[in-house]
């Protein structure tokens, strides 16, 4: 059995070496993503998302003199272990010149800390929204195109107030993105706004029945419920049984919530009283480029993550064309490339921003999920509005600041 | 691929074989000494890294700490803790045999995943900890690697020469006693209940520290470490493979199933991207494939426990594996 086993491994190994013999002018970036694990269903169209980036930017004339983008994945399966494992081969084995994720905040976290900030690696990642990714010490090489979840919670806070809305209680998913939703939102709500939250409480997935969750949620005769959850998931739960029996009138989602999930199963006809934010804001020439772009490759623009996805290894790949397919200059270019100042580039428009680059003009991407504009800690922003469920799917209600 | 950046991968994968040796031998205590189905590594692992993570940051608002104690206090409080946290858990639970300890010891690991991840005020709930100070971690990328190596193997060093000791010692061959026949043991004048919780202590403590070191790696800690499928099970399918009853077992399984699960995901990036979503999943699949082979074809390991006296003799004559009660009186055995 041991033979069997030592065979085993140096047939791995062996196809390892016969395999890696890249062609030279290669520019490689790493595409890390929670493939396996908690959010295996997110991950393809978050990774097909990214490859079309790749794609195109091959298709309109690669990097630099016509050297080829190659991405190469890895699954960081949404947790540290696997996360650091993942990007630990990205750099040192593949040699990439950046990274596009993880997708999942601790993975990022752990990989930004043991791997990529001591070697100097730029990492991008399309969907780590905790706010301790701000605060990493990461000598300006970490960056997302997801905004923090802080801003979100604070911009819906701000408008629900602004909408007359009154005592509400605050349902939230327990992982780092409800919880984050939910603090930030409780803090603006509450200290900044003086508003009042009757119920504030956390919640587990997966289980059947909320109706417990909800009776005490209606305690304190908050007609307004506020939910930050995922709306294929345990946020559907709640919001149907939330409307089956009548515990509010009024229902508030996140980002999570805006599912198309939530109206094909519970009807638009039921759903007057609900609306949720989103960071798509403005209906931008660019979101819909993207969404053409990504049908004709087979692609579901509506998932989740997959804009911010394809901006991360767009603006990864304009950082590396700046930095001359160099892994040094890559922290500064990507500043660079996203400052809301210079000519416009829109996804999709590589043969553009090369020329432009090439000329020594600067440029300033516009994405798909935003303008992006990063700031001192590479965090970006957000533009982010509010949507209520109209004959037609969700449709604007207001821009929120 | 350079040269350099092989050296990187290899110090990195040396690293975390190192960590996960540690909690090997951890659970080659608790199972192989003593007998004892533990299936809550994860829980002693996570309260290990926040203990030692919140010992060693600086003051934050938003959660118990830091204290910005030296990492090495760090890591001894992380020991104390998750010792701590085992012996209440101990007195109630190992009064259960073997699958309904399992059983209870998976339940009591998802429990302190919760209490973490809900206690805010404590471990920061699911935003986890992030600044924590790795030693030596201000040098290059190289060197601050081969430094930690350094620590991490010297640690390991340690725990093995004592565990091995224990093993060896008068303990240790009441601690087999009293995993092969309770009886006979209890009618020996021991004291099996009290024993068996030391042996559960003396394993989770070694967990615990595995965690610090573990967190102090990565520089950050998250309830997402806390993953069953790669902080419990993955450490049982090392120490059965490597061997149960056997510390250097251990620590080869270690190292055999951390190679093939990282080293499987190299050969499989290279398939075409269409296939390359899709071959992630195999890796799960080989762990899986590789523990039903190992618990069919060789269920004492790569290296078997060391026998002793009369039964090295009557091992040679009976098949390995073949013989139901010859496998229970030579090493523990898998009841799943």
């Amino acid at each position: 059995m041991k033979t069997k086993f030592l065979a085993l491994a140096a047939g791995l190994m062996a196809a390892t070496a016969l395999a890696s013999v890249p062609a030279q002018a290669d520019v490689k970036i790493g595409l890390l993503g929670g493939i396996s694990g908690p959010i295996a269903a997110m991950a393809p169209a978050m990774i097909d998302a990214a490859q079309l980036a790749v794609q195109q930017v091959n298709e309109q004339g690669g990097i630099g003199d016509g050297e080829k983008l190659v991405s190469v994945l890895g699954d960081s399966a949404c947790n540290p272990q696997n996360g650091t494992d993942a990007a630990t081969k990205a750099v040192n084995i593949e040699g990439v010149s950046g990274i596009v994720g993880p997708h999942c905040s601790g993975a990022v976290l752990a990989a930004a800390g043991s791997v990529t900030i001591p070697a100097g690696i730029v990492m991008i990642t399309p969907s780590g929204t905790s706010p301790e990714i701000t605060g990493l010490d990461d000598k300006g090489t970490v960056f997302r195109t997801v905004p923090s979840d802080d801003y979100q919670g604070r911009a819906l806070a701000r408008t629900l107030k602004e909408q007359g809305y009154g005592k509400v209680a605050v349902a939230y998913l327990n992982n780092d993105y409800g919880t984050g939703l939910a603090n930030a939102f409780k803090a603006e709500y509450v200290d900044a706004l003086s508003g009042e939250i009757t119920q504030f409480a956390a919640h587990e997935e997966g289980k059947a029945s909320y109706r417990s969750n909800l009776a005490e949620l209606a305690k304190g005769g908050a007609d307004t419920l506020v939910i930050f959850d995922y709306g294929d998931g345990t946020g559907l739960t709640i919001l149907r049984q939330a409307l089956e029996n009548g515990f509010f009138e009024k229902f508030v989602g996140g980002d999570g919530m805006k599912s198309d999930a939530v109206i094909n199963e519970l009807g638009a006809e039921n759903l007057a009283t609900f609306v949720a934010s989103s960071p798509v804001g403005e209906k931008s020439d660019s979101l819909d480029m993207f969404n053409e772009a990504f049908k004709g490759v087979g692609g579901d623009p509506d998932a989740i993550f997959a804009t911010t996805s394809y901006d991360a290894a767009f603006l990864m790949a304009l950082a590396l064309e700046k930095a001359g397919g160099k892994k040094e200059g890559v922290a500064a270019a990507m500043v660079e490339v996203s400052n809301g100042e210079g000519e416009a580039i829109r996804p999709g428009e590589w043969k553009k921003a090369k020329e432009l680059i090439a000329a020594g003009t600067a440029i300033d991407y516009k994405g798909a999920a935003g303008d992006h504009n990063f700031d001192a800690n590479g965090d970006v922003p957000g533009t982010y509005a509010l949507w209520e469920v109209g004959s037609n799917g969700y449709e604007l209600v207001m821009e929120m600041k | 691929m350079e040269f350099l950046g092989l050296v990187n991968y290899a110090l990195f994968t040396a690293i975390f074989i190192a960590i996960y040796a540690l909690l090997a031998l951890g659970l080659n205590i608790q199972w192989g000494f003593a007998g004892l189905f533990n299936a809550g590594i994860a829980g002693f692992f996570a309260v290990g890294a926040y203990t030692s993570a919140v010992l060693t940051t600086p003051a934050d608002d938003g959660r118990l700490g830091g204290f910005d104690l030296h990492f090495v206090l760090g890591w001894i409080g992380a020991m104390l803790a998750a010792a701590l946290v085992a012996w209440p858990i101990g007195k109630i639970c190992l009064r259960f045999r073997s699958d309904y300890l399992a059983i209870a010891s998976i339940g009591v690991a998802e429990i302190i995943r919760l209490v973490i991840k809900s206690e805010e005020v404590v471990t920061n709930g699911a935003r986890g900890i992030s600044g924590i100070p790795r030693p030596a971690g201000d040098i290059g990328y190289t060197e601050s690697q081969i430094a930690y190596l350094v620590i991490v193997l010297a640690v390991l060093i340690a725990a093995y020469v004592l565990v091995e000791r224990q093993f060896n010692a008068p303990w240790g061959r009441m601690m087999r006693a009293i995993r092969d026949n309770e009886d006979a043991a209890k009618a020996m004048g021991k004291d099996v209940e009290f024993r068996r919780l030391e042996a559960f202590i003396f394993g989770a403590a070694l967990m615990g520290l595995g965690g610090a070191l573990f967190a102090h790696f990565n520089r950050s800690i998250t309830p997402e470490a806390i993953d069953p499928m790669v902080a419990t099970f993955l450490v049982w399918i090392m120490l059965i493979l490597g061997g149960s009853g056997n510390n250097r077992g251990a620590i080869l399984g270690a190292a055999v199933v951390w190679i093939i699960w990282s080293v499987s995901e190299i050969a499989t990036d290279r398939l075409p991207h269409e296939y390359a979503i899709q071959a992630k999943y195999i890796r799960l699949f080989l762990i899986g494939l590789m523990l039903q082979l190992v618990l069919r074809f060789r269920p004492e390991g790569l290296l078997p426990e060391p026998l002793r006296g009369d039964l090295r003799g009557s091992r040679r004559t009976t098949k390995s594996g073949a013989d139901h009660n010859q496998a229970r009186s030579t090493g523990p055995e898998i009841d799943l």
